[in-house]
């Protein structure tokens, strides 16, 4: 999934939208942040490391994301990350944008006379 | 982070081995990343590993080495002035690909070869300023060469290589116009990238092997002109590939200054073509599309990755 939310906007690929979904309850470390979007997609988007943190540098690069603190944990070092108000709007403004675009099939798929109504 | 996070973390899941290989992946990340977040990455892949396991998940080994290029493209867009930078390493290629065409004729021409690979290496460490008048010295000579005089030293016409190199004479492929404007792009670089205030960086030793491959073509003649052989498609295929890769860097970096070099590294190419108008084979046509195509795509990718950014 690589949407448009608007003539202009960048495009939110599937797995940048929960990384996004995933800081809304709070800051979270990488690995937090694997489990977060493993459990929020139900099992459909399991990102490797590599690719969690090419895509967190790119979120804090453009803003929408950034680094609330830095701990050692059992000799382990990681980043939390949270979301910013910007990262807030554009993950809602998708979240909206993917209801609008869910809705135009639903609505016909439940109206009445319709197999699955 | 810090460099004492590099250190290697504790192993819960998988043991040593396995940390040991994700650090050798790590190795494609830049130093300077691997220093500020090595330590993190690989402590998040030991939470995330199976418990006894010992090798990289292909799909985590693939995630790190793809991670690491585009940490290491991104890096590399950061530093200096685009079109500075390009033109930088248009002009490195180019004396790549011209001490690559002096290889085979070393014995006949070993100081011209010599000045040729320290020019290429001055190139590469950034010190223009040596590397230009050593460029335009030997540029004289390829000049006096390409029109049959005994410029600067008694040097035998035709210059030819030892027979297991299987070339004609130096520069016997074609006209006398593509060494030369090949030679006076590499000039004109040198003598902006000299005027210019910025500091250059230094470029990559990974320079240095193209030079071997690249070794026996003719910049005069057409690759295919003669017939083509494996070592044409070899050096056609790493071009190819070098410019698909100026394409994906600046798609990735929204950085025009691979597509820079692509330019810099097209212009003689199309000399060649043009010097050779009406004796092109068809492989040397499909050369010449494909090579416009991929610096086309080279030269159009920053700039749509800028206007469709992607998150």
């Amino acid at each position: 999934m690589v949407s448009r939310m608007a003539k202009g906007s960048p495009a939110v690929s599937e797995a940048t939208y929960f990384i996004l979904a995933s800081l809304l309850d709070g800051p979270l470390h990488g690995h937090g942040i694997i489990k977060r979007t493993l459990d929020l997609s139900e099992s459909r988007v399991k990102l490797p490391v590599g690719t969690l943190y090419g895509a967190l540098d790119r979120l804090a690069a453009n803003g929408l994301i950034a680094v609330d603190r830095e701990e050692v944990v059992d000799g382990r070092p990681r980043r939390y990350f949270r979301l910013t108000d910007h990262g807030h709007d554009v993950v809602s403004a998708e979240a909206l944008r993917m209801q609008q675009a869910a809705s135009v099939v639903t609505g016909r798929l439940l109206r009445p006379g319709s197999a699955f109504a | 982070m810090t460099a004492a996070l590099e250190r290697p973390a504790a192993t819960g899941a998988g043991g040593t081995s396995l940390e040991r290989r994700y650090r050798r992946l790590l190795l494609c990340y830049p130093r300077r990343y691997r220093v500020e977040h090595g330590g993190e990455i690989i402590a998040t892949l030991l939470d995330t590993a199976e418990p006894g396991r010992a090798l990289p998940p292909l799909r985590e080994a693939r995630a790190l080495v793809s991670g690491g290029l585009r940490a290491r493209i991104v890096a590399a867009a950061s530093d200096r002035p685009a079109w500075l930078d390009g033109l930088h390493l248009g002009v490195t290629a180019l004396c790549a690909v011209q001490l690559a065409t002096l290889v085979p004729y070393t014995a006949s021409v070993p100081i011209w070869t010599g000045l040729s690979a320290l020019a290429l290496l001055l190139v590469i460490r950034g010190r223009v300023r040596l590397a230009l008048p050593v460029v335009a010295l030997v540029a004289s000579k390829v000049f006096a060469i390409t029109l049959g005089r005994p410029w600067l030293d008694p040097t035998l016409l035709p210059v030819d290589a030892p027979p297991v190199w299987h070339t004609g004479a130096l520069y016997g492929g074609g006209g006398p116009v593509a060494p030369m404007a090949g030679y006076g792009l590499a000039v004109l670089g040198l003598l902006v990238l000299a005027a210019h205030r910025h500091r250059l960086g230094r470029r990559s030793w990974l320079w240095l092997p193209v030079v071997p491959l690249l070794a026996g073509a003719d910049p005069a003649g057409l690759d295919f002109g003669r017939g083509g052989d494996a070592l044409d498609v070899v050096r056609t295929g790493l071009e190819l590939g070098l410019l698909l890769f100026a394409a994906r860097a600046g798609h990735v970096a929204r950085d025009p200054r691979w597509a820079v070099a692509a330019a810099v590294h097209l212009v003689p190419v199309c000399v060649v073509h043009a010097e050779n108008l009406g004796v092109h084979s068809e492989p040397d046509i499909a050369h010449l599309a494909a090579l416009l195509l991929a610096t086309a795509l080279a030269a159009a990718a920053p700039y749509r990755a800028r206007r469709h950014p992607a998150l």
